[in-house]
């Protein structure tokens, strides 16, 4: 209850913080909210010219996506800088961090807060859109949108266990930008798109090595298509605890091994 | 109380190569330099003592204070802070302790200076009213109340180090650790933080452990100074068990009512420098000769007007050990 009462303290005061500059807040705001609209229109592009991709609909691709990002905007939001440890891990910037009687991660969850307006806009424009073409040709009923808020959360823990586990490499290697490439920008670019399009290794890896088809994908194929079981939403959140749990695993060892830098 | 044993802290260097493609050589090297940033150090400090922690740069001296605050794990030796482990126990030491970066703000750069004291007050859990007094004493003690409403990246070095040291004051910590708190200040400026610490340490008791390339820090506040370099432990004493160590001539200047004949003979641990006139200037060592000793031989040589003692700097002191 403390600490959560910290974090919504810290997140409050780094938004204010942000405020100060509030052209590069707002402006920032619709980029973002730019960049993944004409991502997306793209995509709307291809399945316009040929109707469906791998026999995935528009809608249902616009749901892949719109989960997807949904996901991802929580994530980002709610552990802002976990992804720009390297940053702290160069400048020795963890130092303040460490004297706090506050957990270190729950420090750098609250620092540089961006209010993701944009993206979260258009996340859930999307999602309204593809939920009402599917329930409007009785595809699906209305018992897909708790579990559809299931899989968003679901997916949103998952991205922040690859993130964490990403970042905490940095405490041996320093300089992670490539390697969060491909564990989380390449991994989710590529879960944008129905798996079937992928060659069986490429399924193997976004299943199996970075499992990031279990934020939209796998939960998809049961709440749009039936297929499994309900199971198949249950086992996606599993997963995302478990990425969770091994994200803050390496977490704990690899600030143990923090360095800091000479002053 | 703390209590440090035997210390030591290593980093890996990968070692460059040289030559033809040394920069794909090095990547893929697995030589590496193992560097002794802190070796073996043990030190004990008492409630209540202030102690200066000098040493060139590159010495150890914020590798050591980082390792006392919880920032860096050890590779062997252990810190006990009231008996607790900074980093098995990183947040109970934390809020025992008081730790100021001079180089390096822990405000919140783009909040005006009281936001930074609401957040440290709520990460500290302090109850509303405790928070008020103690930011209420700290802006009159340190004189922030003209500036408390400003943002902190728009403070002036000066008041920025105020603010700090209220920061690293706020929940009243026993155990304060100041790393260069006065650096890149005026005169003026120096002069209030010293005054500030003195008091700190001599009315409430606090203990201080302080880092600073200013002699003159170290000398008019420390009563203990520990000397480190390259890593390990040089010297662990009091200020002028530091001069006696050292021997740093006692320069003295001896004015005799009429002319003097000096036979240099005489004196084996003082020696002459200079003959004006009336005017003797000698040198003596403090080690060999206490000053009354080295009195008595000058008294010999004529009646006495005036007598000037200078006693060595302790920059050349320092200077020295280095």
């Amino acid at each position: 209850m403390k600490t959560l009462r910290i974090y919504r303290l810290l997140v409050a005061s780094s938004i204010r913080s942000r405020m100060q500059y509030k052209f590069n807040f707002w402006f920032s705001s619709a980029m973002s909210a730019f960049i993944s609209a004409v991502e997306f229109a793209m995509l709307a592009v291809i399945l316009h010219k040929f109707g469906h991709i791998q026999g995935w609909s528009l809608t249902e691709s616009g749901y892949l996506y719109a989960v997807l990002h949904l996901g991802r905007t929580i994530y980002r939001t709610f552990a802002s800088d976990v992804h720009h440890l390297e940053k702290y891990l160069v400048s020795g910037d963890l130092d303040g961090l460490l004297l706090r009687p506050i957990p270190v991660l729950l420090g750098l969850m609250t620092l540089n807060v961006s209010i993701r307006i944009g993206e979260l806009v258009q996340g859930l424009a999307i999602l309204i859109w593809s939920l009402h073409g599917l329930i409007a040709s009785g595809q699906i009923g209305f018992a897909a949108l708790p579990l559809t808020f299931i899989a968003i959360v679901s997916g949103a823990a998952l991205m922040f266990g690859i993130g964490l586990a990403t970042a905490s490499v940095g405490f041996w290697i320093t300089r992670i930008e490539v390697l969060q490439n491909i564990t989380e920008d390449a991994a989710r670019t590529a879960a944008q798109y129905p798996l079937t399009i992928y060659p069986k290794w490429m399924q193997g890896l976004l299943l199996g090595i970075i499992p990031i088809a279990f934020a939209n994908y796998m939960p998809a194929l049961y709440i749009l298509r039936g297929q499994g079981g309900w199971w198949l939403v249950a086992a996606s959140a599993l997963i995302a605890l478990l990425a969770l749990a091994a994200g803050m695993a390496l977490w704990r060892v690899g600030l143990s091994r923090y360095q800091s830098t000479g002053s | 109380m703390i209590t440090v044993s035997n210390l030591t802290k290593q980093f890996r260097q990968t070692v460059p190569k040289e030559g033809r493609f040394s920069g794909i050589r090095t990547l893929l090297s697995r030589d590496y330099r193992v560097k002794y940033a802190v070796s073996d150090i043990s030190f004990t400090i008492p409630e209540g003592e202030f102690v200066g922690y000098i040493g060139p740069n590159g010495a150890g001296k914020s590798t050591t204070i980082k390792m006392l605050a919880g920032i860096l794990h050890p590779t062997s030796g252990t810190v006990q802070i009231d008996g607790l482990s900074p980093h098995r126990h990183r947040r109970a030491v934390a809020r025992k302790l008081g730790v100021l970066f001079g180089q390096r703000t822990q405000l919140w750069w783009d909040l005006p200076t009281a936001d930074s004291f609401d957040i440290l007050a709520a990460m500290y859990g302090l109850e509303p009213q405790r928070k008020r007094e103690r930011i209420g004493m700290l802006a009159e003690l340190l004189e922030l109340d003209p500036f408390m409403a400003t943002p902190v990246r728009k403070l002036s070095l000066g008041q920025r180090m105020r603010a700090d040291i209220a920061a690293a004051l706020l929940h009243d910590p026993d155990i304060l650790f100041f790393d260069e708190p006065t650096i890149g200040l005026d005169v003026t400026a120096k002069k209030n933080i010293r005054e500030f610490l003195r008091q700190i340490n001599r009315e409430l008791g606090k203990t201080i452990l302080l880092t600073t390339h200013d002699m003159d820090d170290i000398e008019q506040l420390c009563t203990r100074v520990i000397v480190i370099n390259e890593g390990a432990l040089s010297f662990d004493g009091t200020i002028p068990e530091l001069r006696r160590r050292i021997g740093l001539p006692t320069l003295m200047s001896v004015t005799y009512r009429g002319e003097v004949i000096v036979d240099s003979g005489v004196f084996d641990a003082l020696s002459i420098k200079e003959i004006d006139g009336r005017t003797v200037i000698a040198t003596c060592n403090r080690a060999k000769m206490s000053a009354m000793e080295a009195l008595r031989l000058l008294e010999t040589l004529g009646e006495i007007e005036d007598i000037h003692m200078e006693e060595p700097n302790f920059e050349d002191i320092v200077h020295h050990i280095y």
